[in-house]
């Protein structure tokens, strides 16, 4: 909210003493932060953030009050020369019980109107241009004054009485902003015999605003439902400066005091002449009284902090305050409609008194303490033993496009679309990180990066008729030219293989399903962090032995059919080798070159024994010739 | 070689006993060396032979002077010659010593270094600073009820923040949404706990995780974002409390010199609530682009829990008290680091990735 530094003063004197930034400290430390500070026609206009619960500050004479409370000044009286009060001229009836109180009057304006130049030049500071019709520029300077909107009717335009109602079904209205709008029984709308006029507490209507040939007006200044106008300001899309003030509610008790400043601002700007004043209604229920023990501000505070002195803040703050030893009781005044429990009273006693008076101290460690979940713990180190093997953390958005879903989800992306999404793009919770990092792989390549890797872990979601179910998930990708950076490491495209081991290193136990090449050689693996074990409770796993004895090893190069799954090579040499001390079988050489039969590949496969003696040469051979029987069992042949 | 007489030698071995240590001199290997020591000394058509020859058909009376003078040039020449050889075969030896050097200075090969996100490091960098004041970590599903996130938190049911133009709703489950804050965790979690708070002395943890927002992508705007939420439950807990527990958090996240300041503000779930500015990292409070020329920072929304959060909890707020603190994790990212743009935290390039994460 803009505020005139010039028209603060007007309010509060006391403002004009401390440096611009010393005051711009002093408003921030009530609740409100100075965002910036333009130079205005006027001098320093302040752009002050006012937060959501208080409707009340959202006027200088409304911030001048709090500052006047935290400074201990007074505020400049509001000149008033109220009117007097008589019958109703025009019949006003409040139906809806969302407008409790309607204060109006209609006057006869004169032949000549000019808005003079002080008001002008306030309303151009604070970016509304002043129209030159003081019916118009009044009610603007008042809600920026004071917070109170009001609106002005052309009278003579007004057919029969008004009624303050709701909408009816399909009822329209064109808002002063040109627009046609379509009414429903929320709607709360000011009528008269012609049907809705007005959009209450939004915006007037067309067919009687005021203009240049307007003779006579009626006065608005009435007390909506702040929930009302909220919900129609959303429902219209329709957010004014009356329906922010009405929304955050305004102050009951400023109805008819707006009313008549407003007449008095007509009478001087316009040689205006008052035909008639009246209310309708008494405004909404008064606030209950708060009571605030000693014992609560003291906690909340931190320390123990006097109770009248509490009592004489909460009275400059405009509270009906009664103290005794123990406890205090505060009626909130009019405009505070956010006081309703004791903890608001105590936030206002140490507001102004400045948090930072209030005492600093850790709280006792009672609570009992608890172990970080293995699940946040397995995530962590899974992230950071990938970070070592040379991949790098993504964090990519939870929704994406049904195309990009489509091409790695198994299931369709019913049950897990947004209804409201920002667009077709990001409109699916994803299923699998899959199409993200494989995004972000190709655009690092495209960038120019040789090689690529990237994991992320979040959750997946798959669909359940109760909802989406969230699955931890590890994600990898590994594209471009691998090595190739030093003189000892050749470059090559990064191999399945290679990402297979990297699994294998996380302790996946089946690591070759899960790895997929894709076009550009782009490799992908996918898994559920529930698959993949989680590090041991205990520190340290329970102790297994190990031999000390040598291990003999045998090199075994065999000739054997290219269709030959090395797994099933290795089961059957496990399967002849049962019993024995076989510690391990692995293939450590490949061979497909010249003076192979067709169709064939050597192997040289590596049988390590290791027991718990030392084996003789004799019982080896022989063991490895049960390998060797095995092995042709499969039509594999000693190499010659 | 003293004793030599040159003048009984013939013309042609005179000159080529003088162009001798010019060509012995350009031998630069050993298979030139033995070309020339074949031209000299060699068994066939040597100098040394030519000159075996002379002195065989020399007068009986001068063989004796003459063939001295020939050993002595012979044995010159073959000093020489064996001198050089040595010292070519030095070179050799040490030239092969040289290829099997390895040249400490190339650059060596370095392991892949990969790389934590900078977002993931700072969370788990802030589990780190609250693990001594006994918080542990409390997760919750990304899919939230409105119970959970709004209703649980004393957020009016006509809060602006539960329209579909704030918030992510599921098609097929409109009661369903992606939460906003991580804040329904608290409430998950003094719903579980609820009737063991006395048993175990109320409660402290710390609950990062990702959150959504319909906020177009722009410099400062993410639909999705992370957040650090911070809660604690016990007797007699305060603004003091809270005051001091994120005084020490910032000086553990920003150095014994942190300076921090507390702001009243509104959020629903708490009373009194509070934001909190950290002294500009950046300018150290002199004002620059950062601060916005103020000198401070906001860095994080606070207070007491709202007695209504715990009642809707089944906690007697007049037996329990507690704060709650939540942290944007972006916006501190981009504040301590400087990155210009939000998108750079999303958009996965290496090279930020590399600059900007580590391995812990």
């Amino acid at each position: 909210m803009l505020i005139s530094l010039k028209a603060l003063q007007l309010e509060l004197p006391a403002v004009a003493k401390p440096a611009l930034k010393d005051l711009c400290e002093i408003i921030a430390s009530l609740g409100f932060p100075v965002d910036g500070v333009e130079q205005g026609l006027e001098g320093p206009v302040l752009d002050v953030d006012i937060t959501a619960n208080r409707g009340d500050v959202m006027s200088h004479r409304g911030l001048a009050r709090d500052l006047a409370a935290k400074l201990g000044q007074d505020l400049s009286p509001v000149e008033l020369d109220p009117l007097e009060e008589g019958e109703a001229l025009v019949s006003v009836r409040l139906e809806a019980d969302a407008c409790s109180l309607y204060a109006t009057a209609v006057l006869a304006l004169g032949a000549v109107q000019s808005t003079p130049p002080e008001v002008r030049a306030f309303l151009t500071s604070l970016g509304s241009s002043p129209k030159d019709l003081a019916a118009v520029d009044a009610s603007n300077e008042l809600l920026h004054r004071y917070g109170q909107p009001t609106h002005a009717f052309d009278a003579d335009k007004l057919q029969g009485g008004i009624v303050v109602r709701w909408a009816k079904v399909g009822e329209k209205v064109v808002t002063l902003d040109g627009v046609e709008r379509e009414l429903g029984g929320t709607d709360l709308v000011i009528a008269d015999d012609s049907g809705a006029i007005a959009l209450a507490g939004l915006m007037g209507g067309e067919s009687t605003k005021v203009t240049a040939d307007t003779r006579r007006v009626l006065l608005e200044s009435a007390w909506f439902e702040p929930r009302v106008v909220r919900a129609m300001a959303r429902r219209h899309g329709l957010h004014t400066d009356a329906s922010h003030r009405f929304g955050r509610g305004a102050d009951p008790g400023m109805a008819r005091i707006a009313r008549d400043l407003l007449a008095a601002r007509l009478k001087r700007w316009a040689w205006a002449s008052v035909e008639g004043a009246w209310t309708e209604g008494s405004g909404p229920i008064p606030r209950a009284a708060i009571s605030l023990t000693k014992e609560l501000l003291q906690r909340v505070a931190g320390e123990p902090l006097p109770l009248d002195d509490a009592a004489v803040k909460l009275r400059n703050l405009g509270c009906g305050v009664e103290e005794n030893q123990v406890s205090l009781r505060a009626v909130p005044p009019t405009w505070r409609h956010d006081l309703a429990i004791p903890e608001d009273l105590a936030e206002e006693v140490l507001r102004l008194r400045g948090y930072d008076l209030i005492p600093s101290s850790l709280p006792p460690m009672k609570s009992d303490p608890e172990p970080l979940s293995s699940a946040y713990r397995q995530r962590l180190s899974l992230s950071r033993r990938l970070a070592a093997l040379g991949f790098h953390q993504t964090v990519t958005l939870g929704f994406i496009s049904p195309e990009a879903d489509a091409r790695f989800a198994t299931t369709p992306p019913e049950g897990r679309t947004i209804g409201n999404p920002l667009g077709y793009e990001y409109s699916v919770l994803r299923s699998s990180l899959l199409p993200s990092l494989v995004h972000a792989a190709e655009s690092n390549l495209r960038q120019g990066a040789r090689e690529v890797r990237l994991f992320e872990i979040a959750p997946t979601f798959h669909a359940t008729p109760d909802g989406p179910e969230e699955r931890s998930t590890l994600g990898i990708v590994w594209a471009g030219e691998t090595g190739g950076q030093d003189p000892l490491t050749p470059q090559g495209p990064a191999h399945p293989a290679a990402l297979q081991g990297v699994l294998a290193a996380l302790g996946s136990s089946d690591a070759q399903c899960e790895v997929r090449s894709l076009e550009g050689g782009i490799l992908v693996a996918e898994l559920c962090i529930g698959s993949i074990p989680a590090e041991a409770e205990r520190v340290i796993p329970t102790f297994q032995g190990f031999s000390r004895f040598p291990a003999a090893e045998r090199d075994l190069s065999l000739v054997v059919p290219l269709d030959l799954p090395f797994r099933r090579l290795a089961e059957a040499i496990q399967r002849a080798l049962m019993g024995t001390p076989l510690q391990s079988l692995t293939c450590v050489d490949i061979y497909r070159g010249k003076g192979l039969p067709e169709g064939r590949q050597a192997w040289l496969l590596r049988l390590t024994f290791q027991g718990d003696r030392t084996f003789t040469g004799v019982e080896v051979d022989g063991w490895v010739g049960s390998a060797l029987e095995a092995a042709r069992s499969l039509k594999a042949e000693l190499r010659g | 070689m003293d004793a030599l007489d040159l003048s009984l030698l013939p013309q042609e071995i005179v000159v080529a006993n003088e162009r001798f240590p010019a060509e012995l001199a350009a031998c630069s290997d050993l298979d030139a060396l033995n070309r020339l020591k074949g031209v000299y000394t060699g068994r066939e058509g040597s100098f040394a032979v030519k000159l075996m020859e002379k002195l065989k058909s020399a007068p009986k009376e001068r063989k004796r002077d003459l063939g001295a003078a020939i050993n002595s040039l012979k044995s010159t020449w073959e000093e020489a010659l064996k001198a050089k050889q040595v010292d070519l075969e030095g070179m050799k030896k040490s030239l092969e010593a040289a290829k099997n050097l390895w040249d400490t200075t190339l650059p060596p090969p370095v392991p892949p270094m990969g790389a934590l996100h900078p977002l993931d490091r700072l969370m788990a960098r802030l589990v780190e600073v609250f693990r001594p004041l006994g918080y542990h970590v409390e997760e919750g599903p990304e899919v939230e009820t409105e119970e959970h996130n709004f209703d649980g938190l004393n957020i009016p049911e006509d809060h602006s923040a539960r329209g579909t133009a704030d918030t992510f709703y599921l098609a097929a489950h409109p009661q369903l949404l992606l939460r906003t804050h991580t804040s329904p965790v608290q409430v998950r979690v003094l719903k579980r706990l609820a009737t063991e708070l006395e048993k175990r002395n109320g409660i402290r943890f710390l609950a990062p995780g990702r959150v959504y927002r319909k906020d177009e992508i722009d410099p400062t705007h993410s639909p999705m974002f992370h957040q650090v939420e911070g809660m604690l439950v016990g007797k007699g807990i305060g603004m003091h409390h809270l005051k001091g527990t994120l005084a020490y958090a910032m000086k553990a996240l920003f150095g014994e010199g942190a300076d921090v300041r507390f702001r009243p503000s509104y959020f629903p779930f708490v009373e009194p609530g509070s934001e909190m500015d950290v002294r500009c990292p950046l300018c150290g409070g002199a004002g620059c682009r950062v601060c916005k020329g103020s000198g401070w920072v906001e860095i994080l929304g606070a207070g007491l829990i709202h007695p209504n959060v715990l009642r809707f909890a089944g906690i007697d707020p007049d037996i329990w008290s507690g704060f709650a603190f939540g942290m944007g994790v972006e916006r501190t990212a981009m504040m301590v680091s400087q990155t210009p743009d939000l998108r750079l935290f999303f958009e996965n390039d290496q090279r930020f990735l590399k600059l900007m994460g580590g391995l812990d």
